[in-house]
C-alpha cells in the first residue's frame, strides 16, 4: 500500500476510535449531571444552577415550583439545598469530564487511548 | 431465607443452559452489583442450575454475593434463541425467561431492581430508581460505538410501538406495579394474539416486547411518562457481534465495537464507568476470569 495512504488510513483509525471515546466520556458526564429533587429530575447545567440562584437573589422562593426536565412542575421547598445538590453535581461532572478529557488530548496513539 | 429483611436489592433470574454457563454470568453480575450498588443480592433459579451454583462457585463467593436464594418450579417454555459471538460464530441456546413477569412474586424485597445476567454495574446510577415510584425500565439504547440499535429494537415494527428493555426492571409495591406485572403475565399468556396484533417479528418470545405493549397499553395506547424511563438515558450495550477482549481493571473494559453495515470492520473501544448491558454472554464469560483476577488484586 502506499505509504501516504497508509499513514493517514491510520490516522483515520485513530480519529474514529478518539471521537468515539470523547462520546463515551460525554454519556458519563451526562448521567453524573442528573439530579433528582423532590420527585422531579433536573439537569446540573449553566442554565439550571443559574436560574435556581436568580429565584434564591430575588427571593421568589416561597411556595415555589420549578419545571423539571420532563416539564413536570416540581414544588421547592428549599432553593438553596436543591441549589447546592445542583452545583455538587455539576462540579463533580466537569471534573471527571476534566480529568478525562485531558488524558484523551494527551493520548496520540489508539494504544495509549485504551491505556492498554 | 428471612423475607423482607432488606428494603431494597437486586434480583437474578438464573437459568442454566448447555451452551451458556448463566450461573458465572451472575456470580460476576452480583459480584459488580456489591461493588457499585452495595445492595442485597437475591437469585431465582431452579433446582438443577442451584446444584450447578453449589458445585461451579466456591461457598465463599456465594455467600459474599448472593442474599437470597428463591428455588422455582415453573415450567418453563421451550424458547431457542440464535446468539453471536462476535460476527462469525453463531449457536442456538434455550432461553428462558417465560416466568420473567413473576419477579412480583419472587422478589423478596420491596423495591426491586430485576438485572438480567449479563448487565453489568459499572457505576451507581441504577441508585436513582430508588427514588422512583412504580416502574422504570429503559427505552432508549446505544451501542459502544454510539450507534443506535436496529431499528426493530428501537420500534416493536417500522410503524410500531415504542420499544422498552426488560434488562432492567425497577418496581416498587404499589398498586400500579401490580397492575403492570399482571399485564405483563396477561401478555405473556396471550403471545400469539399480541404479535398479530402489535405485529412484532420472530418466533423467539421476548420479555421485551410483552413489557413494551404493557407500557403502550398502560399509556392509553399514547406517549406518555407513566413508566419512569431513567430520564432519557440510554442503555449502553455490547452488542452480540461486538467483543469485550481485555480488561485493564475492573472498571476499564477494553471491546471490539463492530461496524453494523461492514461487519469486518471493528474499533477499539475503551469503555468505563458506564453499566454495560453484554448480549455477548460468551465475550462476557471469556474476560471474567481476569475481571475476578482484577478484584482479587485490589
Amino acid at each position: 500500500m502506499d505509504e501516504r495512504l497508509e499513514k493517514a488510513l491510520e490516522f483515520s483509525n485513530y480519529t474514529l476510535t478518539l471521537n468515539n471515546q470523547k462520546q463515551n466520556i460525554k454519556n458519563r458526564v451526562a448521567q453524573l449531571q442528573l439530579v433528582h429533587y423532590n420527585g422531579g429530575v433536573f439537569v446540573a447545567n449553566q442554565e439550571t444552577i443559574s436560574f435556581v440562584k436568580t429565584m434564591i437573589d430575588l427571593d421568589k422562593t416561597v411556595d415555589g415550583v420549578i419545571i423539571d426536565s420532563k416539564d413536570n412542575p416540581i414544588r421547592v421547598k428549599d432553593y438553596k439545598d436543591l441549589l447546592e445538590k445542583l452545583v455538587d453535581a455539576y462540579v463533580s461532572a466537569s471534573q471527571e469530564y476534566a480529568v478525562e478529557y485531558d488524558k484523551l488530548r494527551k493520548s496520540r496513539s489508539i494504544k495509549s487511548i485504551m491505556d492498554w | 431465607m428471612p423475607e423482607h429483611k432488606d428494603k431494597q436489592g437486586v434480583c437474578f433470574f438464573v437459568y442454566n443452559n448447555e451452551e451458556l454457563d448463566y450461573v458465572d454470568l451472575a456470580m460476576l453480575a452480583a459480584r459488580y452489583v456489591k461493588e457499585y450498588l452495595k445492595l442485597p443480592v437475591c437469585i431465582i433459579t431452579d433446582e438443577g442450575t442451584h446444584g450447578w451454583l453449589k458445585q461451579s462457585q466456591s461457598q465463599e463467593d456465594i455467600d459474599k454475593f448472593v442474599d437470597y436464594i428463591k428455588i422455582t418450579t415453573d415450567e418453563l417454555k421451550p424458547n431457542i434463541r440464535r446468539h453471536y459471538d462476535s460476527p462469525y460464530t453463531e449457536f442456538k441456546a434455550q432461553f428462558s425467561n417465560s416466568n420473567k413477569h413473576k419477579i412480583w412474586e419472587y422478589s423478596p424485597f420491596e423495591q426491586t431492581l430485576l438485572l438480567d445476567t449479563d448487565y453489568i454495574v459499572k457505576n451507581s446510577f441504577l441508585l436513582k430508581s430508588f427514588e422512583y415510584d412504580g416502574v422504570a425500565m429503559f427505552n432508549n439504547a446505544l451501542s459502544i460505538r454510539n450507534d443506535k440499535p436496529h431499528q426493530n429494537e428501537i420500534l416493536l415494527y417500522d410503524q410500531g410501538i415504542k420499544m422498552w428493555w426488560s434488562t432492567v426492571v425497577y418496581f416498587d409495591r404499589s398498586d400500579f406495579s401490580k397492575m403492570f406485572f399482571d399485564l405483563w403475565a396477561h401478555i405473556a399468556d396471550n403471545y400469539q394474539f399480541y404479535q398479530f396484533l402489535y405485529n412484532f417479528p420472530g418466533n423467539l418470545f421476548r420479555t421485551d416486547y410483552c413489557v413494551s405493549i404493557a407500557v403502550h397499553i398502560l399509556s392509553g395506547m399514547e406517549q406518555s411518562n407513566i413508566i419512569h424511563n431513567y430520564d432519557d438515558e440510554p442503555m449502553y450495550f455490547v452488542s452480540q457481534r461486538d467483543n469485550v477482549i481485555d480488561a485493564n481493571n475492573i472498571q476499564d473494559w477494553i471491546c471490539l465495537g463492530n461496524s453494523s453495515t461492514e461487519s469486518w470492520k471493528d474499533i477499539l473501544i475503551k469503555h468505563s464507568n458506564l453499566d454495560l448491558h453484554v448480549m455477548n454472554k460468551r465475550a462476557l464469560l471469556r474476560v471474567k476470569p481476569k475481571l475476578v483476577e482484577h478484584f482479587n488484586a485490589r
